[in-house]
């Protein structure tokens, strides 16, 4: 009785912040640790869902992504799926030569495919975190066909400059992540929203971590950390989930909770399972039986027609 | 919500039953989320306490050999198959061994609908189990198998019930409803094997007898949403008459490996279909999660969607695995789940009466990282306790007077 009690009194300091939110205050101080402590999975979820309708209506945009690994790229595919719409170099790259080379032969490879690759935070480490050789591995990096950085890892960039640094230089990030499963959800949506203006030029917020932890995660972490993240952080609109790693059934329910762009769907379609189970099918499929309307779009962010 | 929709959804918090067509325009209108607090409310209602509990049990699945040709089971195999299967009873025991060694109190055992084991056999195998482990229980043959077994043995429903009960039955599994709408299951193939009304008849015979049973509905076959609730409803109404119904299970239908083919219904489907029940349901205490359909993760989250178990630790799962899903959680993984989620996990028995806190808190047990199954390795031949009993099938004539 008393942690319903308890739950019910969180629900109603629920209500009252979401009475602010409406009304445009933003969320006052002490709130954030509110939203991050309640119990109640759903109340929460149901106002990280109002903002989500109130930032991006129904809308739910996906992206198919053929990743590289960064040390395969020098010798990466000759061509690239016709469906793909961002070819993404992933991995740590040995040097910057050896990214910048992988770079130009994916950029050859993908035609007019946007290609983006990297975490901001290990070319900055492999630069020895030196600015000057940092801005001289973008130029390179942009010269040779990048589009965009992939990626920059919350708890891998010590410094939100270098994100800055990024778009000065062309090649603006295109994602911030999480990698460790410990990180708390609450402090790295805090994170993510106090960096503020110097992640304008960052798209989407993905803030499931990409590596596991020594358990898998469960389904009420991953929901709190979406909603905290479509709650906290008011300076990005998008909020991502990788469709690959944590599967359509989570991804999706996901969608009712906050998020509204879903990354790593896949380009390579062999219909081996029939039609209607093809990437394509599925995710439109999903996002539509979420009540949202499913737009793919492209490593650049341009959006095609919204699917029936 | 809609209008309509906070109207029905006061008059669902003023405590009144859902009629047909409310259910309805709440599960094709209602926000998802809305039907999450919804359903969750009616849980909190029911279990206030904030216990969810867990069973821990094995998933036998006695034979493969069947006759009932469901399209959408993966799992059978037809009469003479190379790779049909009968579990002998040494091996059934070896199976309650090992589900004692992490604390099981009971089987879960379904099979095929196999002509060559008549009502003896199952007589026989149950009398077995209850003279070596007297306290053990049997959670044992769903509807259709019960009115299998009246064919077979030419007897009424009521009195195979009756010898199974002798024999040791404890409780009714509540496997085979799938949609228990005629229309539907014809469309399945599974009108033969039971109809609709035979399906509650079974389950209405065994409360009379004193049994307790569950109730399932496997959906996202053929059946469009007022079938679903078609189902549901005439289980609340027999629950009104008898009251004997436990708990109530539903889940996806899993296409892979089957004749029937298609694709699965997602998980918001699953968790608006869960919510639909519970609100649905109001004289069932109990609604389990799915995950061994859903995965952990949808799995848990059921609990945010009117779900107050979490099922079965399993142990072993046959049906599902061969339509693909091969997810796995054991008693730690279980409570792990429940406590994440805010809850207080209890282990109980068929009867929902509350055992105890985890076992492996007590005691270490064995961590399982994949759930077993029927038979490892090769099929082979029946075990000899069949050849006790008159073979039917052309196939068991033919095999046994080749040896």
């Amino acid at each position: 009785m008393a942690a319903d009690r308890q739950a019910g009194s969180t629900t109603a300091e629920l209500e009252a912040i979401g009475e602010r939110l409406r009304a445009g205050d933003g969320l006052a101080s002490g709130d954030a640790a509110v939203l991050a402590a309640t119990p109640d999975l759903v109340a929460l979820g149901a106002l990280a869902d109002e903002r989500r309708r109130a930032v991006r209506g129904d809308r739910v945009t996906f992206v198919r992504v053929l990743e590289v690994e960064a040390a395969a790229a020098g010798a990466g595919p000759d061509g690239v799926p016709p469906r793909a719409g961002e070819v993404r170099i992933v991995g740590r790259p040995a040097n910057i030569a050896a990214a910048v080379a992988a770079a130009r032969r994916l950029r050859e490879a993908a035609g007019r495919t946007p290609v983006t690759g990297f975490a901001l935070d290990d070319l900055v480490d492999v630069c020895g975190a030196d600015a000057s050789a940092v801005r001289e591995a973008l130029a390179g990096l942009r010269e040779a066909g990048l589009e965009r950085v992939a990626e920059a890892r919350v708890d891998g960039v010590a410094d939100p400059a270098w994100i800055e640094l990024a778009a000065a230089e062309g090649l603006p990030v295109t994602r911030l992540t999480v990698a460790s499963a410990d990180a708390d959800a609450l402090e790295t949506a805090g994170t993510v929203a106090a960096w503020g203006a110097a992640a304008a030029s960052v798209r989407v917020f993905a803030p499931l971590p990409t590596n596991a932890g020594p358990r898998p995660s469960t389904g009420y972490d991953d929901l709190r950390r979406v909603a905290l993240a479509r709650l906290v952080v008011d300076n990005i609109d998008s909020i991502q989930v990788d469709w690959r790693l944590y599967g359509p059934k989570l991804a999706q329910v996901a969608l009712t909770f906050g998020a509204d762009d879903v990354d790593a769907v896949s380009p390579i379609d062999t219909l081996e399972h029939g039609w209607r189970r093809a990437p394509l099918e599925e995710i439109a499929r999903n996002v539509s039986a979420a009540a949202r309307v499913p737009i793919e779009r492209n490593g650049r962010f341009e959006t095609g027609t919204a699917r029936p | 919500m809609g209008c309509g929709l906070d109207e029905i959804a006061t008059r669902l918090r003023g405590g009144e039953r859902l009629r047909a067509g409310e259910a309805l325009d709440l599960y094709r209108a209602a926000p998802t989320l809305e039907l999450g607090r919804l359903a969750d409310a009616a849980r909190a209602a029911k279990h206030p306490e904030r216990i969810v509990t867990y069973i821990i049990d094995r998933n036998v699945n006695y034979t493969n050999v069947c006759v009932a040709r469901c399209n959408f089971c993966a799992f059978y195999r037809p009469v003479g198959a190379g790779d049909g299967y009968v579990l002998g009873f040494d091996e059934i025991f070896a199976k309650i061994d090992e589900t004692l060694e992490v604390g099981g109190v009971q089987l879960l055992l379904q099979g095929g609908h196999n002509p060559d084991l008549p009502l003896g056999w199952y007589e026989d195998l149950f009398r077995a189990v209850k003279e070596r482990y007297p306290t053990f229980r049997l959670h044992a043959l769903s509807p259709p198998e019960v009115i299998h077994l009246s064919r077979l043995s030419q007897l009424p429903v009521p009195a195979v019930v009756e010898r199974l009960v002798a024999a040791g039955l404890d409780s009714i599994p509540g496997g085979g409803a799938e949609i228990l709408v005629d229309r539907v299951r014809r469309l399945l193939n599974c009108h033969g094997k039971a109809t609709a009304e035979e399906w509650l008849d079974v389950m209405r015979t065994a409360h009379r007898a004193g049994l307790r049973t569950t109730a399932t509905m496997m959906y996202g076959t053929v059946e469009r949403p007022e079938e679903r609730i078609e189902h549901l409803l005439r289980l609340r109404d027999l629950q009104d008459e008898t009251g004997g119904f436990t708990a109530f299970i539903a889940w996806s239908y899993q296409p892979p490996n089957t004749e029937l083919g298609g694709i699965e219904a997602t998980g918001v489907e699953y968790l608006r279909t869960l919510a639909l029940a519970r609100l649905v349901l109001d004289n069932f205490d109990n609604l389990q999660a799915s995950w061994v359909t859903q995965g952990g993760r949808v799995g848990q989250l059921s609990l945010a969607f009117g779900a107050n178990d979490m099922g079965s630790v399993m142990i072993e799962e046959n049906v599902v695995r061969a339509a693909g899903a091969a997810y796995c959680m054991d008693e730690v993984e279980i409570v792990r789940n429940i406590e994440n989620a805010g809850f207080v996990p209890k282990r109980r028995n068929m009867h929902y009466e509350l055992l105890g806190d985890p076992i492996f808190r007590e005691r270490a047990v064995p961590r399982m990282l994949e759930l077993a199954v029927a038979r490892a390795g090769e099929v082979g031949a029946p075990p000899p306790e069949v050849a006790r009993y008159p073979a039917r099938s052309r196939a068991e004539k033919a095999r046994r007077a080749a040896r």
